[in-house]
């Protein structure tokens, strides 16, 4: 009964089939990707050379700056493209660093259980209980702020998640019999953890990780914002937004076009990663009637 | 006379582009106070046909053809357009037909008191205080043969056994006095004593309510027993019905032969293997296994002194109910689970108790072929890779080994490049039995290895071990609650009840002239094809 419902709920080989959501996610996420690529090749590219004279210039004013100038009459388009480049690549390690702090710690919580779970438990709570943003502020204060720091102290403190989430698949797994096999055949716990463990986890991590994106992004911008991580002259998402904001009554877009990219990214990372999620949801009985 | 349920021509298919028909012309009718019996196959689409009968399919598939009609109130009919609601199939679910599910250990909320869950089964469709549903409540829980019910309703499913579930179920399904009782392999994940407890309490509580009864199950010998009609079901289809008297006695069609011939026959294996001269594949020596349980003090003495010798070539096979220790005691001889006192002695040499502190040499005596060939495969690994790991392991891995090791448990090449995913239950346990035998173990624990399997598989599987054992002289250390297969299969049959061997002897004197009561016991049990009517006559229709 039960092994005929799994075959009916999930015939194999599965059909992969993208969701409307996903795609328009997937065309966000890959704009934004694109034009961090391709400005930086082109001739103009030039974030960081100042023009008083043609500070200020409105979008598509001027064919030399295509999206106009900022205060220091710096190339818009070169630097939302730098900024971009700088957000993404540090939420991407951000990202990774969590993923594999919180996926090792959640794996061996789960797979030893016992005094090495509860400390690991009260490590989770610890770190759950800590306002991350006010942490970094304080250690700002103390060193000098910048971007490995800003790092630094998100990549080691974003992990709860995935040490929950890696712990339970770890747990539930240990007392499958095909964990037992390979220690009566003369196996030891890291054939067990390599061969079997992480290869059947890393996929929930990886989910996690989808939907972490979008959250990373925001977090590392707000930091940026108060000045906190990429130090000027690097541009980033969040220190253009601030820049832009003091001239938001006379020249909106310096302020407005940073943060459409950043809608962009954010939007897209967060609807491509409901291509995961959305796999796993639905019910194992049909509702609404017998038709 | 009116049925309470009749199906015509029933048709099941899987959802999306391209339908495949899952049941097809199937039509069934069980008339008032009856009990009919459904059998077949996993896959025969028996489940499903009952499932649909109250509108409770499975996502991915649908009603595509045919008529349903539960005491002449008309659910489906296709042909006439006519679809039931989900408000009008819940009016009728649990008040005109209710069901009894498979594992009494999913079925119940953990989190709920169970009297609270069969309060909320009363008042569903009996608007009463919650008060006087609690009542209600433990009325039905005694009425089931729940001792102290007004007691036991307050705590929560873990505190209860099984058989004990399972007559809850049973109490929620009758709470409304059902025309119609759907019992899907009720009785499947009970010990065999349990088993004949609870299809008692069905035949009395039909007794007592009229209610009639479809009941489900892959086990001739339990319809032979509790049903007045038979329905016999292949690929989606009913391929003989009738009387179940008739049907056993005189079956027309091939299937329902081939169906009973599979059933592990009622003789003791013939022509034994055992080789003299080998050193024992086992030899155990009072061992005492214990178990820590949270909340309490005293360890749990799982297996109390337990000693145990196995010849090479030999099968010696260990029964007794859930909990009796003999899964303990297999885990011990492995090492998984360690003895606290005792000896293991594999194949002539000492082994020390912990599966850590053996060598790999030591631990490549006593291998283990698993009861779910679900869990025991990693998902994710194809068969060629499942059977080379243990060759990789000992850094003995060979292409040539992993298709010998195929070739003998009957898998070739083109099974060689799936995953577990793509085989069947049958398939997988073979692969399971060539993963165990990759480190050319002398003794095999095999626990349950053919439950999980449908009975012509079982067959199969049987016979192949057979095979095996001859040729490689392996020692098996068979653990089993089915009696019927351990009689086919077992050289020497060790009953343990409650951590101790009560009776230990040859195959045949124990299914002859058992000693123990508790043996006798078991025994009894065993449902058979030509074993009495248990339950009462058709009841009186008013």
């Amino acid at each position: 009964m039960t092994a005929q419902l799994a075959a009916v709920a999930a015939p194999t080989p599965r059909r992969w089939r993208p969701r409307p959501g996903a795609v328009v996610g997937a065309v966000m996420l890959g704009a934004v990707l694109l034009l961090t690529a391709v400005v930086p090749l082109l001739p103009a590219f030039d974030p960081m050379g100042q023009d008083l004279r043609a500070a200020l210039l409105p979008p598509f004013a001027d064919p030399a700056h295509p999206l106009g100038t900022d205060a220091l009459g710096r190339d818009l388009l070169s630097r939302i493209a730098l900024a971009s480049a700088v957000t993404l690549g540090m939420t991407l390690l951000i990202v990774i660093m969590n993923a594999v702090i919180g996926s090792s710690i959640g794996i061996l919580a789960g797979y030893f259980g016992g005094r090495i779970e509860a400390l690991i438990t009260l490590l989770s709570n610890v770190t759950l209980a800590m306002p991350v943003v006010l942490l970094l502020i304080a250690i700002c204060a103390v060193l000098r702020p910048s971007a490995g720091l800003t790092i630094l102290v998100l990549g080691c403190t974003w992990w709860v998640g995935y040490a929950r989430v890696t712990r339970n698949v770890a747990a539930s797994l240990r007392r499958q019999d095909f964990v037992v096999s390979p220690l009566t055949q003369g196996g030891d716990t890291f054939w067990v953890l390599t061969r079997h463990i992480v290869p059947n986890i890393w996929p929930h991590t990886l989910i996690i990780a989808a939907t972490d994106i979008a959250t990373i992004v925001l977090i590392t911008s707000s930091l940026e914002y108060l000045g906190l991580g990429v130090q000027p002259p690097v541009p980033s998402w969040g220190s253009m937004i601030f820049d832009g904001q003091r001239h938001l009554g006379a020249d909106p877009w310096l302020a407005l076009l940073p943060g459409i990219v950043m809608l962009l990214a954010v939007g897209g990372a967060q609807f491509l990663s409901q291509q995961f999620t959305a796999e796993t949801r639905g019910g194992l009985l049909r509702k609404g009637g017998m038709r | 006379m009116s049925a309470v349920l009749r199906i015509e021509d029933l048709r099941i298919e899987t959802t999306g582009d391209a339908p495949r028909a899952l049941v097809d012309g199937v039509s069934l009718h069980v008339d008032r106070g009856e009990a009919l019996g459904v059998v077949g196959e996993s896959g025969s689409g028996k489940s499903l046909t009952v499932l649909a009968a109250l509108g409770l399919l499975p996502v991915g598939t649908r009603v595509a053809g045919g008529r349903i009609a539960i005491d002449e109130h008309v659910l489906v009919d296709v042909g006439a357009g006519v679809w039931a609601g989900e408000r009008e199939l819940r009016a009728l679910r649990g008040r005109t037909a209710a069901m009894v599910f498979q594992d009494p250990m999913s079925s119940l909320d953990p989190l709920r008191a169970v009297g609270a869950q069969v309060a909320s089964a009363v008042r569903v469709h009996a608007p009463m205080s919650r008060r006087a549903a609690r009542e209600r409540a433990v009325e039905l829980l005694t009425s089931v043969g729940v001792r102290d019910a007004a007691e036991r309703a307050g705590t929560r499913p873990h505190q209860w056994s099984g058989g004990m579930r399972q007559r809850a179920m049973i109490a929620m399904a009758i709470a409304h006095d059902p025309l119609l009782l759907i019992a899907d392999e009720p009785t499947t994940a009970l010990d065999v004593t349990v088993q004949a407890q609870v299809m008692d309490l069905l035949a009395e509580v039909r007794e007592r309510t009229g209610s009639a009864l479809v009941l489900i199950t892959h086990d001739l010998g339990l319809v032979a027993e509790n049903s007045d009609r038979l329905a016999v079901m292949h690929h989606g289809r009913v391929v003989e019905t009738g009387a179940t008297r008739a049907v056993l006695d005189a079956p027309a069609e091939d299937y329902t032969k081939r169906l009973m011939a599979a059933m592990p026959a009622e003789s003791e294996r013939t022509a034994p293997a055992v080789r003299a001269g080998e050193p024992d594949a086992l030899v155990a020596d009072r061992i005492v296994v214990e178990y820590r349980v949270p909340g309490r003090k005293a360890p749990v003495r799982a297996v109390d002194g337990v000693s145990l010798r196995i010849a090479a070539g030999e099968t010696v096979a260990v029964v007794g109910e859930s909990g009796c220790g003999k899964s303990s005691l297999a885990k011990a001889v492995l090492g998984v689970q360690p003895a606290i006192e005792g000896a293991v002695v594999l194949g002539g040499e000492p082994v020390r108790k912990e599966l850590a502190a053996r060598t790999a040499a030591e631990r490549e005596r006593a291998q283990i072929v698993f009861q779910d060939p679900y869990s025991a495969l990693d998902p994710r690994l194809t068969v060629h890779e499942l059977v080379a790991e243990p060759l990789r392991i000992r850094r003995a891995y060979t292409r040539a080994a992993v298709t010998k090791l195929l070739e003998d448990v009957g898998l070739d090449e083109g099974h060689a490049k799936r995953l577990p995913g793509q085989l069947s239950g049958g398939q997988r346990q073979r692969v399971g039995i060539a993963r165990a035998l990759a480190l050319r173990p002398k003794l095999l624990v095999l626990d349950e290895p053919v439950s999980a399997l449908d009975v012509s598989i079982q067959a199969q599987v049987l016979e192949l071990l057979d095979g095996l054992q001859r040729e490689h002289g392996l020692g098996y250390l068979f653990i089993s609650h089915d009696l019927g297969v351990v009689r086919s299969i077992a050289d020497r049959v060790v009953v343990m009840q409650q951590g101790r061997v009560v009776e230990e002897a040859p195959t045949a004197q124990i299914f002859r002239d058992p000693q123990h009561p508790f043996t006798r016991q078991l025994l009894d049990a065993v449902p058979r094809l030509d074993g009495p009517r248990r339950g009462r006559r058709p009841l009186r229709v008013s």
